[in-house]
């Protein structure tokens, strides 16, 4: 179609490399509103999923607040408490989560590849404001007594149409990032030699185009019935369950694989060592992402996880983070470790992930009887703060590619720490609730009354921290946003391209030709032949 | 930190020009695909447990006819025939038969929409069941999809014959084909599992 077709003025850009061929670049607000630039997209994505992301946690909050003492506290209404509870579980994923993961990926990949853009930069672009319309319509749903257990008709019709704008407004962002990195690579760079952040994008983004039209599907089927006054597929507060395969593992474990590539090539730079096994770094990506296709969960009945081959996949999901981790751990051993942020980040990440794909293996064992209780919410808040944190990391560590100057380096330190203290504290109450299988643990209970009391006032306490961590980690990035002249182009020694790119990468990404890439880590090549 | 480091080394040779519209419309495809593969899950599933009971999957007075269905289906397999025709045409630089077949195609096209329209009415199902909310999305969907395929031709089309796309360089079109093919093969799932199985 035109509107995915790559513009001639890009084309161009790819075919004269020579700095004075570029066009001159847009200012003002036509820089923003009219940019095809994957930087100027993976930007906006950034800030605004962080700005959803601050009203996210303080829901949660709220219902931190409200699960202390639920018989007596009513922050919410008996009335709207469920409609709350849909918006803090699918904004969570769909207003945080993704777009987060996304905006980095959009700012860092083709950079990484060695491309002067992003593949169809005007899809690009498109992705991006139709996920904003799509979230502002979903807003917009809950304020007129929309979204799942809401009751006007219209409302949650337009719950449903602005979660189909998201989910599509996702798969063409994720369509235009494998593309780039599938196609778009530059001389020399085969998918070996790809950097194991992009690969872990591409992996992820494969899985959410395999994944995610199954629920648009779902919510087309759901709009239909809805709009024709039909409840042949449940009423309005059945919806949320219908679409509750979405929020749990294994599929929300898509998420989490860009973790895995950012940890594997922080680590790779921190050590000043070539990653050892690589291919096995790369095919743990690629299996974790396999095991997290969970489109067959559709149906929503639990019956779909007791087949063997199912439980089998759940415990195998934490087979290639462990893999990761020791070739990690191999990397400190053989290099010289250089504590910085990004690597903290990465490690804090990897915590929480860890913590997240062990519970879900336990969750899989059939006697413990975890399915469609909290126990599935702490697992899958862990696979979603270990997505973000690495996130942050991720902004931290290309900060001079994101933005105009590096990130505070102290507060770069402490927020990763807080984050994962934080990420700990709500997430194990809420696996141990699970566990006791009391009365309360329902996760989808319209009333929300999940996990036990006392347990609930930790998780408080941990969503307290989380907030503490996640506005360190903001404060920490606002110097992205002051103009510099002498921003560093390669602060940590990368062994990536997208440390030749100037700070800040330019219209077209880099000021010359490349070099043919020869090995995985063209830049330390570079440094070891001069 | 480190000193910059400059652009050096030898300069790549300039690349060829990547097939990114074909891998790009290859993965929109397997999307699609994926959707109707969803639904149609979704379909048998219900449709299992509906009559599981030994109760009829239709509701009373409402049938699916297969001529309609079979006609829609073997529409779309000759379609793939002039589809086909339309790549080798613009490979072979003949412009006249490039046009023959991409308007054969668009043809071929809006008589399996016509074809499925009459099935509707045959059909006499009300939107409002179970069965009627599941197969109008399915194939109201397929529908939508043989539209976005024929949309996405006729652009192609147009763009080879103002020159953009030529026998040395045909990209576009075989991602348009590649997207019809693939349109095909979410109908052959949909005329198995709705009108075959019903």
């Amino acid at each position: 179609m035109a509107v995915t077709e790559t513009p001639p003025e890009t084309v161009a850009a790819a075919a004269s490399a020579t700095p004075q061929a570029r066009p001159v670049p847009a200012t003002g607000l036509a820089a923003v509103l009219g940019s095809g630039d994957h930087k100027v997209i993976g930007r906006l994505f950034i800030v605004t999923s962080l700005v959803f992301g601050l009203g996210v946690v303080l829901l949660g909050l709220l219902f931190g607040f409200e699960a202390t003492s639920s018989a007596t506290l009513d922050v919410f209404g008996s009335g709207s408490v469920f409609q709350f509870f849909s918006l803090f579980r699918v904004g969570s994923l769909f207003l945080l989560g993704f777009p987060l993961v996304i905006g980095l990926a959009m700012v860092v990949v083709p950079l990484q590849v060695g491309s002067r853009s992003v593949a169809f930069p005007r899809a690009a672009a498109a992705s991006y404001w139709s996920w904003l319309m799509g979230a502002l319509l979903l807003l917009a749903s809950y304020a007129i007594d929309g979204g799942p257990g809401g009751g006007r008709t219209t409302g949650v019709n337009l719950w449903i149409a602005s979660m189909g704008l998201i989910v599509l407004a996702i798969l063409l962002a994720a369509v235009c990032l494998a593309t780039t990195v599938l196609a778009l690579r530059t001389n020399g760079m085969s998918l070996a030699r790809t950097p194991l952040y992009a690969w872990s994008v591409t992996v992820a983004a494969i899985l959410w185009i395999l994944t995610l039209p199954v629920l648009f599907g779902e919510l087309v089927l759901a709009y239909v019935d809805h709009r024709h006054a039909g409840q042949s597929f449940g009423n309005n507060a059945e919806l949320f369950a219908r679409i509750g395969w979405v929020l749990r593992n294994p599929t929300i474990y898509t998420l989490a694989v860009p973790v895995l590539g950012f940890l594997a090539d922080v680590i790779a730079t921190s050590t000043r060592a070539r990653l050892a096994m690589r291919p096995v770094v790369q095919a743990a990506i690629g299996a974790f992402g396999i095991l997290g296709f969970g489109a067959f969960l559709v149906t929503s009945s639990p019956d779909a996880l007791r087949p063997p081959v199912v439980i089998a996949f759940g415990l195998a999901a934490v087979l290639p983070i462990l893999a990761v981790v020791i070739l990690a751990a191999d990397g400190f051993r053989r290099g010289k470790p250089q504590l910085n942020p990004g690597l903290l980040y990465a490690l804090a990440a990897l915590l929480i992930l860890l913590l997240g794909a062990g519970a879900g293996a336990l969750g899989s064992i059939p006697g413990l009887k975890t399915a469609g209780t909290i126990f599935d919410l702490g697992v899958s808040h862990a696979i979603l703060l270990a997505s973000v944190i690495a996130s942050l990391g991720g902004i931290h560590w290309w900060a001079t590619k994101i933005g105009r100057q590096p990130a505070k380096e102290t507060l770069g330190f402490l927020a990763p720490m807080v984050l994962a203290l934080g990420s700990a504290v709500v997430v194990i109450p809420d696996l141990v609730s699970g566990l006791t299988g009391k009365d309360g643990s329902a996760e989808l209970r319209p009333d929300w009354t999940g996990g036990i009391e006392g347990l609930n006032v930790i998780v408080l306490i941990g969503t307290v921290i989380v907030a503490l961590g996640l506005l360190l980690a903001i404060v920490s990035l606002l110097p992205l946003f002051k103009r510099s002249d002498q921003s560093p182009q390669d602060p940590w020694d990368g062994q990536t391209l997208e440390w030749l790119a100037p700070s800040p990468p330019p219209l077209g990404n880099f000021a010359g030709d490349l070099p043919v890439v020869t090995s995985p880590e063209p830049l330390l090549d570079q440094r070891q032949e001069s | 930190m480190s000193a910059e480091i400059a652009l050096t080394g030898a300069a790549a040779a300039p690349p060829a020009r990547p097939r990114v519209l074909l891998v790009g419309t290859a993965l929109a495809g397997a999307a699609a695909l994926m959707a109707f593969a969803g639904l149609i899950g979704v379909y048998l599933s219900e449709r299992a447990a509906a009559t599981a009971g030994g109760a009829a999957w239709l509701p009373e007075g409402s049938s699916l006819p297969l001529t309609p269905g079979n006609m829609a289906f073997g529409t779309m397999l000759l379609s793939a025939i002039t589809m086909w025709w339309a790549v080798d045409a613009v490979g072979k630089n003949d412009r006249q038969m490039a046009y023959l077949a991409l308007g054969l195609t668009m043809f071929f096209g809006v008589a399996t929409i016509n074809a499925t329209s009459f099935l509707f009415v045959q059909a006499n199902l009300p939107v409002s069941s179970t069965p009627g909310v599941l197969i109008y999305t399915i194939t109201g969907s397929l529908i939508a999809m043989i539209v976005i395929g024929l949309v996405y031709a006729a652009v192609m089309t147009f763009r080879t014959l103002g020159g953009e796309y030529h026998d040395r360089d045909r990209e576009g079109l075989t991602a348009a084909a590649l997207f019809w093919y693939l349109t095909i093969a979410a109908h052959a799932l949909v005329w198995y599992a709705i009108y075959v199985v019903k």
